[in-house]
């Protein structure tokens, strides 16, 4: 039978991640591990339920392996962090939408306009010409560009980001990752970072230096999706006040 | 006793032309009893073939013959539950009074709403006809009222033979061919239309007394008041109606972007940022403060390439519609009559038509050597002849019935009032346009990587202006030129900065931006766009607002209070029922327009279509009516209480 060493080294050559070992314990007693399993389908079930937890009570919170805990220090212009540090969504956000337009398409949704595939409000372009979109060249095109609906959803993204130690950090999208959109990354997905670095309290996440793992956390994650628009409207409540 | 031949067109105007196109201008005219506007025209002509040399009498209808209507016993508002009109039974009789179902297509002069001199007039001379040709125009209404001419003439002769005119124009050659080359009428299309003429009577009329007798009871503004239903006007309205609610509820954000300039060559160049701008004001500093530290920025790509502006495809009813509006700012229910008088005065080809392809049998030199005389455009036209022609571009609509609109005759502007003027200059510039070469110009780009961050500048010089020297709706113009950047090169910035703004309210819907929902959504059909626009203008669910002035002015529809309250009843009669839509999205009516499609292609009988048809908007009637007060409610809502703003 597989020790729990042995899956635990399965995890962190696979996947990066140092597990809890209570929690392997915790894992390992509950049944699976009785049965002759071998090794690599335990260390699968096991990450499967690693990337469904809280890495708080799952990962190991090793110096090595958590954020510094003044990561988020807006006075650092700039450093860069050492070795592999696995984290979890707290939230996620769309900085290139304006909360408006993500309000409408939420709206859209409901009204069950998009669910049925039938897209109502689809505005042919006047002006059929394809290059005509980009065949003005004006020196003012961000100003003129900026409507509620001008932007096409896909990012970049702000996360919340939250380690094994329970150290929260804002991570903005500086390139373009596959798997970040407010759609498919789940709240309670993992990401793993590696060396990255972090400008005024912010970590930079880029493909080469943060992977997303997946997952999710059911209990954090339905909550977050029924209250959106609620958060959505709220802020743009706020503004007005402003 | 000699050969017969009767032609039936679907104006009067297009009678006479007939007439004298294959008359060659002699023929005797006969006035007709009852009407004044229908002659019958005589004369001989040699009609080849099987006909031969034959007399012929050509007259005309005045748009559709026949109405629908229910049985007298449910005439009355109070004579039967608004709900028994979806089965009551039903009566095509010949037009006595106004019916109105085709506005655009009838005089809109009363005395010539009585049909019945006009029936009988084509009763009287099928009787002393061998052969009926239908004249009328050929799309899927026209077929309908050649199926309507059909009945009557073989009410006054059953032995006679039917055919129609296949023609697109009434320019004489094009008239003398399509006589030479009868074909059948279309059932199916005829069909089709009588499917939908049954559709909208029996939904209309029942939603209409249902609501009306409904509402008229709760707020007295509404007493008098006939709230008319109709299957496309309510859509429509909900356009309107959701882009007012989005411009009212909406909420300006602030956003923050980078821009950075580069003075070179004496220039000064600003790069714009890829990002646009983000609506997070940290985020936008901290990329920035990195672009800042880096210091350098290097050129990442440096293009140059050939651009053409294309021009424009063949002219389509829906886009004179939406470019009429936007450029000559006459509204769309004009532009269609006045593109009607152009038609029927022979200058334009028949101006319903979807088909973006010019048929390769059509000589285009030909129609734009017709244009030579033309003070504004003549040289241009020649110059085309002179070897700059060119096939037009090939679109991808074609309903196989009408050519592209396009100018068949030259008219002096001196013959045509200011509106038709207009219409015609656009139709020949466009024409002219297409037969052009595309702009061809050369666009410059430069990418630069400053930081993290992705900055690009454009430049554009225009070579060639090609079409775009006759078609003066089009612009593209050339810009500042960029001043010279290697690839890989790097270089400092002179400055880099972070700019603020605001976002903006969309703007309320114009009419252009309606057609194209409208088309989009299949709501109506190119014929009939306009009209439903103008039914709810003149029911008063919608109202017209001119913001600014002069040649900057825009029309933007605006729904008044009754429009609003309609929409947000009915969709609050469907909230949070399973697979029902309210009456103001387009689904329902989108759906029945395809079925009348399956009518044209012969894959549905009009008995299915009508009756599926029904039971879609039947269950939606019985909603309506378990959940009235929804409406009642909204009307109470917006009518009476004073709104809070």
């Amino acid at each position: 039978m597989a020790s729990p060493d042995q899956i635990a080294a399965q995890i962190l050559s696979t996947k990066s991640l140092s597990v809890s070992p209570n929690w392997l314990n915790t894992f390992l007693s509950s049944g699976l591990a009785q049965r002759n399993v071998p090794l690599s389908a335990l260390a699968k079930t096991a990450i499967f339920r690693l990337l469904a937890s809280d890495i708080k009570e799952s990962l190991s919170k090793h110096r090595s392996c958590v954020l510094p805990v003044d990561v988020y220090d807006p006075m650092v212009q700039e450093r860069c962090l050492q070795g592999s540090i696995p984290v979890q969504v707290l939230d996620i956000e769309d900085i290139g939408t304006s909360l408006w337009s993500q309000i409408e398409a939420i709206e859209r949704v409901e009204r069950g306009e998009a669910i049925r595939g039938r897209e109502i409000v689809r505005t042919i372009a006047v002006d059929e010409d394809p290059e005509a979109a980009e065949s003005n060249p004006t020196n003012n095109g961000p100003v003129a560009g900026a409507n509620a609906s001008g932007s096409s959803g896909s990012g970049p993204h702000r996360l919340i980001l939250q380690d094994a130690g329970g150290t929260v950090v804002t991570g903005v999208e500086i390139q373009r990752m596959d798997g970040v959109s407010v759609e498919k990354l789940a709240i309670g997905a993992k990401l793993l970072l590696r060396n990255p670095t972090v400008a005024r309290g912010m970590v930079l996440l880029t493909p080469g230096c943060a992977t997303v793992l997946g997952g999710k956390i059911e209990t954090w994650d339905t909550p977050w999706r029924q209250g959106r628009k609620a958060r959505l409207l709220e802020k743009t409540g706020g503004l007005e006040a402003e | 006793m000699a050969r017969k031949i009767l032609c039936v067109a679907e104006k009067p105007a297009i009678a006479r032309a007939v007439a004298t196109h294959l008359s060659g201008g002699s023929f005797q005219t006969h006035s007709i009893r009852g009407n004044q506007y229908v002659k019958n025209y005589e004369f001989n002509f040699n009609f080849g073939g099987a006909w031969g040399d034959c007399a012929v009498t050509v007259t005309s209808v005045v748009g559709h013959l026949t109405g629908l209507d229910f049985d007298r016993q449910y005439k009355g508002w109070q004579s039967c539950p608004p709900g028994s009109l979806f089965e009551a039974p039903v009566l095509e009789a010949v037009d006595k009074v106004s019916k109105c179902q085709q506005l655009s297509r009838s005089s809109a002069d009363a005395r010539n709403k009585d049909k019945l001199p006009i029936a009988e007039n084509i009763r009287n001379q099928a009787k002393y006809a061998k052969a009926l040709f239908i004249w009328t125009d050929c799309d899927r209404e026209g077929e309908h009222i050649g199926s309507e001419v059909r009945n009557q003439a073989k009410a006054g002769n059953g032995r006679i033979e039917v055919k129609r005119a296949k023609f697109s124009n009434t320019e004489r050659a094009h008239v003398r061919q399509a006589a030479l080359a009868p074909i059948d009428l279309d059932e199916y299309q005829a069909n089709a239309v009588a499917a939908r003429i049954e559709l909208d009577l029996r939904i209309g009329a029942a939603f209409t007394r249902l609501q009306t007798l409904q509402l008229q009871t709760v707020v007295a503004a509404l007493k008098e008041k006939v709230i008319s239903y109709g299957s496309c006007q309510f859509p429509t309205l909900g356009f309107v109606v959701d882009r007012y609610l989005r411009v009212k509820n909406f909420k300006p954000e602030n956003f923050w972007g980078l821009k950075v300039i580069v003075n070179r060559e004496g220039k000064k160049v600003n790069f714009l940022w890829k990002r646009v701008h983000l609506f997070d004001r940290a985020v936008v500093t901290m990329m920035l403060e990195r672009c800042l530290v880096a210091k350098q920025a290097k050129v990442t790509k440096v293009d140059q390439k050939p651009k053409s502006k294309w021009r424009p495809l063949p002219l389509t009813t829906v886009d004179l519609q939406m470019m009429g509006s936007r450029f000559l700012r006459i509204d769309s229910q004009t532009i269609m009559k006045v593109a009607e008088t152009l038609y029927t005065k022979g200058y334009i080809s028949y101006p319903r038509t979807e088909t973006d392809q010019f048929d390769k049998a059509i000589d285009l030199k030909k129609l734009v050597e017709k244009q030579y005389p033309d003070s504004s455009w003549g040289q241009y036209a020649r110059e085309l002849i002179d070897g700059k022609f060119k096939t037009p571009r090939w679109g991808r609509h074609n309903d196989k019935a009408h050519p592209p609109i396009h100018p068949v005759s030259w008219v002096s502007p001196s013959s045509l009032n200011a509106n038709e003027k207009k219409v015609y200059e656009f139709v020949v510039r466009r024409f002219l346009a297409c037969c052009s070469d595309d702009a061809e110009g050369q666009s410059s780009e430069v990418e630069i990587k400053y930081g993290d961050e992705f900055f690009h500048a454009n430049g554009l010089i225009v070579l060639e202006r090609n079409y775009l020297d006759v078609y003066v709706y089009d612009k593209w113009e050339s810009s500042q030129q960029l001043p010279n950047f290697e690839r890989d090169e790097s270089f400092e910035p002179t400055e880099a900065n972070i700019f603020e703004g605001k976002t903006t309210a969309p703007s309320y819907l114009t009419e252009p931006e309606l057609i194209g929902l409208m088309d989009a959504n299949g709501i109506g059909t190119d014929a009939t766009m306009a009209e439903h626009i103008a039914k709810i203008k003149e029911r008063e669910y919608v109202a017209v607002n001119t913001r600014g002035s002069g040649r900057s002015s825009v029309s933007e529809l605006i729904p008044t209070r009754l429009g609003i309250a309609l929409v947000e009843g009915y969709d609050n009669v469907v909230a949070g029922l399973p697979n029902s839509v309210s009456l103001s999205k387009p689904f329902l009516r989108k759906e029945m327009e395809l079925r009348m499609l399956e009518i044209c292609s012969g894959n549905k009988t009009r008995q299915e279509v009508v009756q599926q048809s029904l039971d879609m908007y039947r269950e939606v009637f019985i909603h309506t009516q378990r959940r009235i007060n929804m409406l009642k409610t909204a009307c109470r809502k917006y009518l009476v209480e004073t709104p809070e703003s």
